[in-house]
């Protein structure tokens, strides 16, 4: 048994966080611990048309790949588009070149594809491989991309640096070309741009959507890429390949993130609105209105509910300021890092000073809620296993596919929803 | 040929996780990046394999690597003590920690007086071979570690050696198994290496009558068991029929103990009963009879053999992992060296049973009647435990898939 007290007391308040690497762990030995940037490399090829994933690495590292990808219709299943070159003791000791040449040769025979990812594995980037020369040579041999990304995972917390590096890689693909006025999406990880509010905003003042990476394109749109007028980074994810974009082709970008609070919100529409050199839409405007009528009406009903934060679809400190503001108290926000100058920190810490511990590590969780009483947790959990502590679990992954002020409407929604749940769950405890 | 377009075979380091897995009492550390054991539980929980309070990662960050700093493994193995209280903790190498070669079994030893747990390290990484291998490590490793010196003597019980979680039907088959020894002989299953089993029953294994070593990568383990306890074994599985009762057989004249004549006749009377395959087949007019098995190396041979009995002729007795761990391999059982290899020779067959794995009979011939009897399992799931390839009801079960092949013959 675990000692929800001895947890809580090894780990830090928000207030004493200098950086990132200050955030400890909730335990030392975790369950079932963060994803790796290989799964986020494959999330991001997933979305990129015929492009194939070779992972370079262990059998086991490529096994899981592939295993993740068997029911993807995006990847095209069993046969599909994510495959592997799997290294031995041998190509270890004397280098993956070898075998790598045979595997490239084998796939281009058979696959055909308009461009190949080199995923390399931790393995192959402790023995030191020089995958970025090779993937240069595959794409002088056989007149394709080939771009190399890589995937270490002690070099990073979680799988985010798997997309990142994987779409910032597509500029390598990208050409000079004419302007077409058309807005890029960059870093739509879940869900279907299409059905965003922002996606309808933009096809009312007819904006043309170019590329969306990494969420549903072809090569020869990455390609074409630079004739747009605007980047709209929809995810930090994005933010390297928006700046290199502009440094490259002179493209602006605008930071419209999977934001909360109607405010934040409504700054990132004026600022794509200002930047397209198009005039404010009214609807906006009577949408914003109606974001804060949420807000008010949601307050009085969530104040002074303690949650914990585990993961969401939303910005970590942007959404939980915005928690902050609506009365809620955060008692821990579980976070792989943090962003010193962030604006939304220090909101929070006017008000609040929550634990701050790694995420992915549910397991001891189930200890501190003992000590700590929460009624919400927001993330993934096993609701029946909340339930019993009084518990109920804010679901927020169907905002995948929203942006703009339906997420404020959404969220408010589901937190009194849950709220309730929760009270009722206490009643059936004996909790409240 | 080095590209694999499907699911590679598994390696040592996995089969080592799968086998840990499936016993209570224990926790399974792995020092490694976190990653690896978070993309593992689709395949786990696949098997059927609980990870709950039983699987732990430390995670491993730069400086781990470039410094061969242990801290946090030391730091997660007092935890893990602290917490759970497991009986044993196995401490599992990662392909990092094993590609920069941390000393695992150094680390336990010194923090061996530290906790109360047995700490047992596996230092594969993932490159000593496939699944295969693993099988073997962990079954020898188990025998040389657990069992107490003077265990309780249990006359009525065998252990089972070689059994794999990673087997397709594995908890089906266990089921069969135990329902054949209690029919059979009265005999119950003690420990078995490894599935739904503990660390008390490993412990107590050099107290049971007979070791049962049921696919060849046991045998190392049950020569182990053999000079510790002098505990006999007898080797092979229950596939077919005849190959049951054989089996059953063996184990009578090991024991001393006389089979059940009830279970006797059931066998005698199926067996009689199949003797008519053999002659309709041979009067096919057009077509031959004929079967490629894809799969595990006992499972194969032993279906193999089954179909064989029945008038089939084999063309194809396909090995999924190496060969290696297997002591004189049977000659026509084949293990290809590369998936293009395995791929082309199915993809060439026509008009024939194929025995196999999803991917392997998603590249057959649709003219071929295809029966799943490998993992990997793609298409569905494994759910029942009542659906065995051992036994008289795998047997069963087998028999209605040839019933059906033989329809499309002439």
């Amino acid at each position: 048994m675990m000692d929800g007290n001895q947890i809580l007391s090894s780990l830090e308040k928000l207030r004493n966080i200098n950086s990132s690497k200050d955030i400890p762990q909730l335990t030392h030995a975790m369950f079932p611990g963060t994803h790796c940037p290989l799964m986020g490399a494959a999330m991001a090829v997933r979305g990129i048309q015929n492009a194939v994933l070779l992972v370079i690495g262990t059998d086991e590292c490529a096994y899981y790949t592939k295993h993740m990808t068997l029911h993807s219709d995006d990847f095209g299943g069993m046969g599909g588009r994510c495959v592997s070159a799997v290294l031995d003791t041998r190509d270890i000791t004397f280098g993956c070149k070898e075998k790598l040449d045979s595997a490239v040769s084998e796939l281009m025979e058979e696959y055909n594809p308009p461009a190949v990812f080199l995923v390399t594995t931790c393995v192959v980037e402790i023995i030191g491989d020089d995958m970025d020369s090779l993937a240069e040579g595959y794409s002088k041999q056989y007149s394709i991309p080939f771009l190399s990304v890589h995937t270490e995972h002690f070099k990073c917390e979680n799988h985010l640096p798997g997309l990142e590096r994987t779409i910032s890689a597509c500029l390598n693909m990208m050409k000079p070309s004419p302007s077409e006025g058309t807005v890029n999406i960059l870093g739509q990880r879940m869900g279907k741009f299409e059905e965003t509010e922002l996606a309808q905003m933009l096809r009312e003042n007819g904006i043309k959507i170019g590329m969306q990476l990494p969420c549903g394109c072809t090569v020869d749109e990455i390609v074409k890429a630079p004739s747009a007028r605007v980047n709209i980074v929809l995810n930090n994810i994005a933010l390297p390949l928006a700046k290199k974009m502009k440094e490259t082709f002179n493209i602006p970008y605008v930071l419209f993130e999977k934001f909360t609070d109607p405010e934040n919100i409504l700054k990132a529409y004026q600022h794509l609105f200002e930047i397209l050199e198009k005039p404010f839409p009214e609807i906006l405007m009577q949408k914003y209105q109606q974001a804060q009528e949420s807000v008010l009406k949601t307050q009085n009903q969530l104040q002074g509910v303690p949650y914990i934060y585990g993961n969401t679809p939303f910005d970590c400190m942007e959404f939980n300021a915005f928690l902050v503001k609506l009365g809620m108290v955060p008692q821990i926000i579980q976070t792989a890092s943090v962003d010193m100058d962030n604006q939304y920190l220090n909101y929070i810490l006017d008000s609040a000073d929550p634990y701050v511990a790694k995420t992915a590590n549910i397991a001891p969780l189930q200890y501190v809620y003992d000590v700590l009483h929460p009624h919400l947790y927001l993330g993934h959990e096993y609701a029946p296993r909340l339930r019993k502590k009084g518990m109920a679990v804010v679901r927020s992954d169907s905002a995948s596919s929203m942006l703009g002020f339906e997420i404020t409407d959404f969220i408010t929604k589901e937190l009194v929803r849950a709220a309730h749940e929760a009270h009722q769950y206490q009643k059936e405890e004996g909790l409240a | 040929m080095s590209l694999t377009r499907f699911l590679p075979t598994p390696s040592d380091r996995m089969g080592i996780l799968w086998s840990l897995l499936a016993m209570d009492g224990c926790v399974v550390l792995e020092y490694g990046p976190a990653g690896t054991t978070h993309f593992s539980m689709g395949l786990f929980q696949e098997l059927g394999e609980s990870q709950q309070n039983r699987l732990f990662t430390t995670h491993m960050s730069e400086d781990d690597v470039v410094m061969g700093d242990v801290t946090r493994l030391e730091k997660a193995i007092l935890e893990v003590d602290r917490n759970f209280a497991p009986k044993v903790i196995f401490v599992v190498a990662s392909s990092v920690a094993a590609v920069i070669g941390t000393d695992i079994k150094g680390v336990c030893s010194y923090m061996q007086e530290s906790v109360q747990a047995r700490l047992i390290a596996f230092e594969q990484g993932g490159f000593r071979g496939d699944y295969s291998i693993g099988l073997v490590e962990t079954y020898k490793l188990l025998v040389q570690e657990l069992p107490i010196e003077d265990p309780k003597p249990q006359p009525d019980t065998v252990n089972l050696l070689g059994f794999s979680m990673g087997s397709y039907r594995a908890s089906s088959d266990y089921r069969e198994l135990e329902t054949l020894l209690e029919q059979g002989f009265g005999l119950k299953i003690g420990a078995c290496l490894s599935g739904e089993t503990s660390v008390e029953a490993i412990e107590q294994m050099g107290g049971a009558a007979l070791n049962l070593v049921l696919r060849e990568e046991g045998i190392a383990a049950a020569k182990i068991l053999h000079s510790k306890f002098k505990t006999p074994m007898v080797a092979g599985s229950p596939y077919g029929y005849q190959g049951t009762l054989d089996w059953l057989h063996n184990i009578g004249e090991k024991l001393g103990r006389t089979l059940n004549s009830e279970l006797e006749a059931e066998l005698k009377e199926r067996i009689r009963d199949t003797a008519q395959y053999a002659i309709s087949l041979r009067m096919l007019r057009e077509d031959t009879a004929s079967a490629t098995l894809v799969g595990e190396y006992r499972a194969i041979l032993g279906i193999g053999k089954f179909l064989e009995q029945l008038g089939f002729h084999i063309e194809n007795q396909l090995c999924m992992h190496t060969l290696r761990a297997i002591p004189n391999p049977d000659p026509n059982v084949q293990f290809c060296t590369s998936e293009k290899q395995r791929l082309d020779i199915l993809k060439g067959i026509h008009k024939q049973m194929i025995l196999a794995d999803d991917p392997s009979i998603s590249v057959c011939s649709p003219d071929n009647i295809c029966l799943r009897i490998s993992m990997p399992v793609v298409y569905g799931a494994q759910i029942a435990k009542h659906l065995p390839l051992m036994g008289i009801r795998g047997a069963d079960f087998l028999l209605e898939w040839v019933e059906r092949y033989i329809q499309t013959l002439k």
